[in-house]
């Protein structure tokens, strides 16, 4: 039976010389080869895995401001904007999804912060005094000014056709630590806009599909589906799985100890105690009061909370979605900006604070951002009832990264006088891809899986690592 | 991505000068796209694109330079001197354009500014193509030998020494690798092992108690011939190969959209069709003739055919998710991934942005295809007579009709409340104070001033809440004790100011609804996919705008859910006692007749989710390096030309031709692949063990001798798949065991020359169908709608909806493939998250009580009764000693725990039950 293939399958150099230098013999080689490979695979397909050099980071938190956050009222401070602020852009706006108008400054004000003085908006005071720990990539970029293109872009690196997300990139790349939760973890109370396939594993085994948990739940037995029984929970639960592991080595006995037959006798075992060991990772009165308050109210606060117990625990991938739908595309009024980093700046402080004191945050990389910044320019379409908000923007924005292996105190890349387009240094979203994927052992190019005639990656033929920001 | 490439071009242009709006744009393709096309689009389109007024066009670049009858319309680089701008800025003698009113000079100075820097356009749709484009590449005599395009050979039978082993054809190809490996088939499996397993992979069920033992009775040299007869002929087996079958083809009953999963109601005609298909033994070459041009064969019936278009009717489609150029490529992408990997087990769509690296397809090739699909579009095509068809349209758009007017009653006249009860915010400020300082109740002092005590009551909650606005910062700042006199002049104050923001949104919404209006008009694609979103707008200034809301709109939170009413907004229920008796009546009979039509409105008439041809089928153009913004040559629409011929299709889309290509027995590949489909559901692997690649970078058959007897046995029999199931199950291979044998296994150990049948886990269908079917509570209605999975019935998994936007967990956790693109096979895994399933599922609990409840009926109170009837009914044999003596145990050590239950959950979740030898 086909089990999932191990990471370092034939790649994509290697088939080509084989196929266009040496011709059939070497391929048929490479085949039979990559067959044993696979019939050797362990039987647990999430057993860790030593990716190709060492790590910096060994987990991942990404937070995403789904709707896409504006660059230049939050991390992209723009002078030029205030002193043209009413007028035309130069050179007329690029197009992005509706009709913009004039340059609309940013309502709130910047301040340097920390050793480094790099400069933050008003609505994120906890994070700026957290900058020197955090890496704000101003020159992020990416290709289409719709949601769900941009979406996927960020998630599986590609805009429209289904490929797979970097968590399942990660598990099927990594394995996880801890066998007694999901390995890749996706929260959000509700739906982000396209739901599920931002997580899918795609042609990747299903295996490495993201585990969606609501994080609007609030009891901790809920959050994983078939994680307790509807019934009140059999008190002989554990006899049963004894009865089962005995007639199951009766059937295995008579079947020579099959791989995969011996692989579920394993995988029982791990349920039952992912059904005592998974609740208690999402047991949220088990941190003290005050810890809470630090994080602050919401559900997003209580899904960083969840997410640092989630690390510290061993998942590989933590990814929270701000909040239903898109909460951050502003179209209308920039001013629901301030609202939302209310909620999203003590959590995300508070997280970075926990990580650091625990010594995780040398081997979390920490991911924030939405899937497109917003237009400097004012949005004058008639999609909206007041000029106040800004429409998706592409070609230029703001995502930061902290732990992990990233330089902290640091702003790479810069946009243009306005913050329209990505001017210094573009940084493309498979470039932050490519890095990511750096940071946590991989060579972009050589994680690839085969599939459909042809080896497939993350960052498909783009893709660069931007060394400047490793630490 | 060439896309890519550009845009850093675009940046490294020189900045410009601030301030300065007639400077050349830094990017003058950009510009056309933000400034100039929007213009051309709004005041030029009409005329002078398909329409060609005056023989010009102005949508492209070269219909600009060629000019309509008084020339060329444009000079690039030399504004001054174009006819184009002559005749906008109303300087030429005759010509003045547009004839509806002159641009504005800043309109007109934008054209300048365009031409000047040389009039670039973003796509000239209007460029004639390139004479020669790149030709089609020659083929080399090592692509051209690849095993997969050579033809089916004709294959005789190989010796072998063991002569007694074989029963059929196949076993002599399979014996004889063996043979030469060294390798010892395995000894057949017993009666029991070989019912379960046909019985599975015939119609994914278990043999029932009864099936079991007259195998076992039936002494006969036919007993298993019978067996596979009896369940070809099920209904249960179209259910079954369909499903396998609507893996490739990416089946789904929604499509993801943004927000939410858009659904294809109709979607399970062509689900339906598929079964049928395959329990009809329809021939082969015909189920992939319909798939592609069902509509255009010659077809007794409505449904015999057409349905199988749902192939590329119930594609994804991505129209409404990004703008329609890249929509369409990637929909493209799609018909072009199912069609080749599909039916031809070649990766076509390795070959949109370059030609494919290791198979002998081009671009080219990929756009000759692509030509052929975009020369269709997307189709619900009716299966009713038209008048039936034309009655329910009517009807239904007179509940929407009425609907809306109904919706427009309340708006209009919650809007006219709105402002009349504004008229009156002094007075109602004036005694909300009065209230707030203590002076009465807001019931009292509505008595007495004359005053609505709900408005009241809402602006005394409204003025005590927190503002977005500074406009009645005052409230705050006077105390009960305030001057009386002074209050109330705020308070008319306010009033005056609010008189003057509902003019100043009326005027707003007056010039709004003109802009839109004239907006509608655009024919550019873009303001087609985003209405509105291109159209100039004017709106209050933000704090005036947050005044308006809260007192006049139902505004809509960011998250959608909560509505907030302003002050003065009515509606629904509300608005009620505020209505003449006249506008109640209206109303009251527009709800009642609305009532009365949605009652007699029948059920929509069925229709096909299918595509047809264009009116005007047309050749595309290649997309260079893929980017559907940068358009090369012509390619003329043919089939792939590995396989030789190139003639180029005349007729309609050329689809029927394409199908004509596709399902012949000249094709080297559609049998082959066909014919390794069916082996890998049979065996757990194809001979060629990646099913949808046939190509370089896939597998080669491990068998191809038999891999081709078979196709050509398989043609021979009129493209029989039933025939095709008969050949491979009667055959000595298919009946061996599943027993281990060491020395085998040194040599072999991925039974790739078939020394043994594959030990194999049920899929999710075969597992919940068993599920059911062992507590004898599967419905096996067929066919109709899906269901939903909330409501938990207990058909076949078959018929549970298939969701793009969210696919079922339970699906998701067993392998289930993304139902967005066409899937080889499955993979399958093994996950505690799928024990989970075994241990807390509502289905499993569910399943364990009925199967008890079964027992005890069946079986009475004997307990060794009982447990050897779930023995019969779970795996078709009675218990060994100590699995007998330790359910025993466990039965005396849950008493009181329900512990039939427990038991049978432990036997549901057992590996025996979960797998099949």
């Amino acid at each position: 039976m086909r089990q999932a293939a191990p990471p370092l399958t034939l790649t994509r150099r290697q088939a080509l010389s084989t196929c266009g230098g040496f011709g059939m013999v070497g391929l048929a080689a490479l085949l039979a080869k990559r067959s044993v490979l696979r019939a050797a695979a362990p039987a647990n397909p999430f057993t860790p895995k030593p990716p190709h050099f060492e790590p910096k980071a060994k987990h991942v938190i990404f937070l995403v401001m789904n709707g896409g956050m504006s660059q230049v009222d939050t991390f992209d401070p723009k002078p030029m904007l205030d002193k043209h602020h009413g007028k035309p852009m130069p050179g007329g706006n690029p197009k992005t999804e509706r009709k913009t108008g004039n340059l609309m400054k940013s309502p709130f004000r910047f301040r340097k912060f920390g050793q480094s003085g790099i400069e933050v908006s008003e609505i994120f005071p906890h994070i700026g005094e957290r900058i020197d720990d955090i890496c704000v990539l101003r020159s992020m970029h990416t290709d289409i000014p719709n949601h769900e293109p941009s979406l996927f872009m960020l998630n599986c690196g590609e805009n429209l056709v289904r490929r797979p997300s970097l968590g399942s990139w990660l598990l099927y790349g990594l394995g996880t630590e801890n066998q007694n939760l999901p390995g890749y973890i996706v929260m959000c109370p509700g739906t982000p806009v396209v739901g599920s396939p931002l997580w899918n594993s795609s042609f990747l085994p299903a295996v490495y599909q993201g585990t969606y948990i609501p994080n609007n739940e609030t009891d901790p037995r809920k959050m994983i589906r078939f994680l307790q029984s509807e019934d009140p929970k059999p008190a002989g639960q554990r006899r049963q799985l004894d009865l089962l592991k005995r007639l199951n080595r009766l059937h295995i006995e008579e079947r020579h100890g099959d791989s995969q037959l011996e692989a579920t006798i394993q995988s029982m075992e791990v349920a039952f105690r992912m059904q005592t060991e998974a609740p208690d990772a999402f047991d949220l009165s088990q941190e003290s009061e005050k810890t809470r308050a630090r994080y602050g109210e919401g559900d997003f606060a209580r899904g960083c909370l969840m997410a640092r117990r989630l690390v510290e625990r061993g998942v590989r991938m933590v990814q929270i979605y701000f909040g239903d739908k898109q909460p951050w595309d502003n179209h209308d009024d920039i001013m629901v900006h301030q609202k939302l980093a209310r909620q999203a700046d003590p959590a995300v402080a508070a997280l970075l604070d926990d990580l650091k004191s625990r010594g995780l945050l040398d081997e979390t990389l920490i991911i924030f951002g939405g899937e497109f910044g917003r237009t400097p320019a004012v949005e004058v379409s008639s999609r909206v009832k007041v000029q106040n908000g800004r429409d998706h923007n592409p070609f230029g924005f703001s995502m930061w990264l902290a732990g992990g292996g990233v330089k902290g105190g640091m702003a790479y890349g810069a946009t243009d006088d306005f913050g329209f387009k990505a001017a210094e240094k573009p940084m493309h979203v498979h470039d932050l891809h490519a890095t990511i994927l750096h940071l946590l052992g991989f060579d972009h190019t050589r994680l690839t899986y085969h599939y459909s005639g042809r080896d497939f990656r993350l960052t498909d033929v783009h893709g660069e690592v931007v060394k400047e920001i490793l630490a | 991505m060439a896309k890519r490439h550009l845009f850093f071009l675009a940046c490294l242009l020189p900045t410009f000068s601030p301030g300065v709006s007639t400077a050349s744009p830094a990017d003058p393709v950009e510009f056309y796209k933000s400034t100039v096309r929007p213009l051309l689009a709004e005041r030029c389109y009409t005329c002078h694109t398909d329409a060609r007024m005056a023989g010009l066009r102005v949508d492209g670049r070269e219909a600009l330079l060629k000019g309509g009858q008084s020339g060329p319309a444009i000079v690039p680089g030399r504004a001054d001197e174009s006819l184009l701008i002559r005749a906008v800025s109303h300087t030429h003698k005759s010509l003045k354009m547009p004839p509806d009113g002159r641009l504005s000079d800043e309109q007109i100075e934008s054209l300048k500014t365009w031409i000047t820097d040389g009039a670039h356009f973003d796509i000239d749709s209007t460029a004639a193509p390139p004479e020669t484009g790149p030709s089609d590449p020659v083929w080399t005599a090592e692509q051209r030998e690849f095993w997969a395009f050579q033809p089916i050979r004709t294959v005789t039978v190989p010796a072998v020494r063991n002569r007694a082993w074989p029963s059929l054809a196949i076993d002599y190809f399979v014996l004889a690798k063996l043979e030469e490996k060294g390798m010892q088939p395995a000894p057949p499996a017993d009666k029991r092992t070989l019912l379960r397993r046909v019985t599975y992979d015939l119609i994914g069920l278990p043999p029932s108690p009864e099936d079991y033992e007259a195998f076992s009775n039936e002494e006969s040299p036919e007993a298993f011939e019978k067996v596979v007869e009896r369940l070809l002929d099920s209904p249960l087996y179209g259910e079954r190969w369909g499903r396998h079958w609507l893996d490739v083809a990416r089946y789904a009953e929604e499509d993801a959209m943004g927000l939410g999963p858009d659904p294809f109601p109709n979607s399970f005609r062509y689900r339906d069709w598929v079964v049928a298909a395959f329990n009809q033994d329809m021939p082969y070459d015909l189920f992939v003739k319909a798939q592609i041009a069902g509509d255009l064969l010659e077809d007794e019936s409505e449904t015999k055919l057409k349905p199988g278009l749902g192939l590329l009717g119930l594609g994804p489609w991505y129209y409404k998710i990004v703008e329609p150029p890249k929509a369409r490529a990637d929909e493209l992408h799609d018909r072009i991934d199912v069609l080749s990997r599909g039916f031809l087990g070649l990766t076509v769509a390795c070959a949109r942005c370059h030609d494919h690296k290791y198979d002998p397809i081009s671009t080219r090739d990929y756009y000759a295809l692509g030509g052929v699909l975009t020369s269709t579009e997307y189709k619900e095509y009716p299966l009713a007579k038209p008048d039936v068809v034309a009655a329910y349209d009517k009807h239904k758009q007179k509940i929407d009709d009425l609907e809306k007017a109904a919706a427009q009653l309340l708006e209009d006249e919650a809007k006219t409340l709105g402002f009349r009860l504004a008229k009156e915010s002094a007075r109602y400020l004036f005694a909300a104070w009065r209230v707030a300082s203590g002076r009465g109740t807001a019931e009292a002092i509505a008595r007495q001033e004359n005053l609505d005590k709900e408005t009241l009551e809402r602006w005394g909650v409204y003025l005590n809440s927190p503002k977005e606005h500074f406009y009645l910062d005052w409230w705050n700042e006077i105390g009960p004790d305030a001057d009386l006199a002074k209050v109330r002049l705020y308070a008319e104050r306010f009033q005056a100011f609010v008189d003057d923001l509902v003019q100043e949104q009326k005027e707003i919404e007056e010039h709004n609804r003109r802009v839109i209006e004239e907006h509608k008009k655009s024919t550019d694609p873009y303001d087609l996919f985003c209405v509105g979103c291109n159209a100039v707008t004017k709106a209050l200034e933000r704090d005036k705008y947050m005044l308006w809301t809260e007192l006049f709109e139902a505004k809509m939170e960011t998250n959608g859910k909560d509505k907030k009413r302003g002050v003065l907004f009515y509606s629904d229920e509300s608005i009620e006692r505020f209505l003449l008796d006249k506008t109640k009546a209206d109303l009251e009979e527009k709800r009642s007749e609305l009532e009365s039509l949605k009652k007699s409105l029948p059920e929509r008439y069925p229709f096909l989710h299918i595509i047809a041809d264009k009116k005007e089928p047309q050749d595309m153009r290649r997309h260079v390096r893929g980017d559907p913004y940068s358009l090369g040559e012509v390619v003329p629409r043919r089939f792939l030309s590995i396989f030789g011929d190139k003639e180029r299709f005349q007729q309609g889309s050329g689809r029927l031709r394409l199908a004509g290509q596709i399902a012949s027995a000249e094709n080297p590949l559609t049998a082959r692949v066909l014919v390794n489909r069916v082996w890998h559901h049979h065996f757990g692997h194809g001979l060629v063990r990646s099913p949808g690649n046939f190509g370089q970078v896939g597998d080669r058959p491990s068998h191809p001798e038999l891999l081709d007897y078979l196709a050509g046995r398989f043609i021979d029999s009129g493209w029989s798949v039933k025939q095709l199931h008969r050949e491979i199950l009667l055959s000595s291979t298919y009946r061996m065991s599943s027993k281990h044998s060491e020395p085998n296994f040194q040599v072999d150990p991925e039974n790739r020359w078939l020394w043994r049948a594959n030990r194999r886990r049920l899929d999710v269908e075969a597992l919940r169908d068993s599920m059911l079917f062992v507590t004898a509570e599967l419905d096996v209605t067929a066919g109709g709608p899906a269901f939903e999975w909330e409501d938990g019935p207990k058909r076949r998994t078959l018929y549970g909806t298939v969701s793009r936007y969210r696919l079922e967990r339970l699906l998701a956790l067993f392998d289930f493939p993304d139902p967005a693109a066409t899937a080889d096979l499955r993979e399958v895994t093994n996950t505690p998250l799928q024990r989970l399933f075994f241990l807390n599922s509502e289905l499993i609990t569910d399943r364990s009580r009925a199967l008890a409840a079964r027992l005890a009926k069946e079986a009475g109170d004997d307990p060794e009764a009982r447990i050897r009837r779930a023995y019969r009914i779970l795996f078709g044999r009675s218990p060994g000693a100590e699995e007998l003596q330790l359910a025993q145990g466990f039965l005396a050590e849950m008493n009181g725990q329900q512990p039939w239950r427990q038991l049978a959950q432990v036997l549901l979740s057992s590996n025996e039950f979960v797998f099949v030898d």
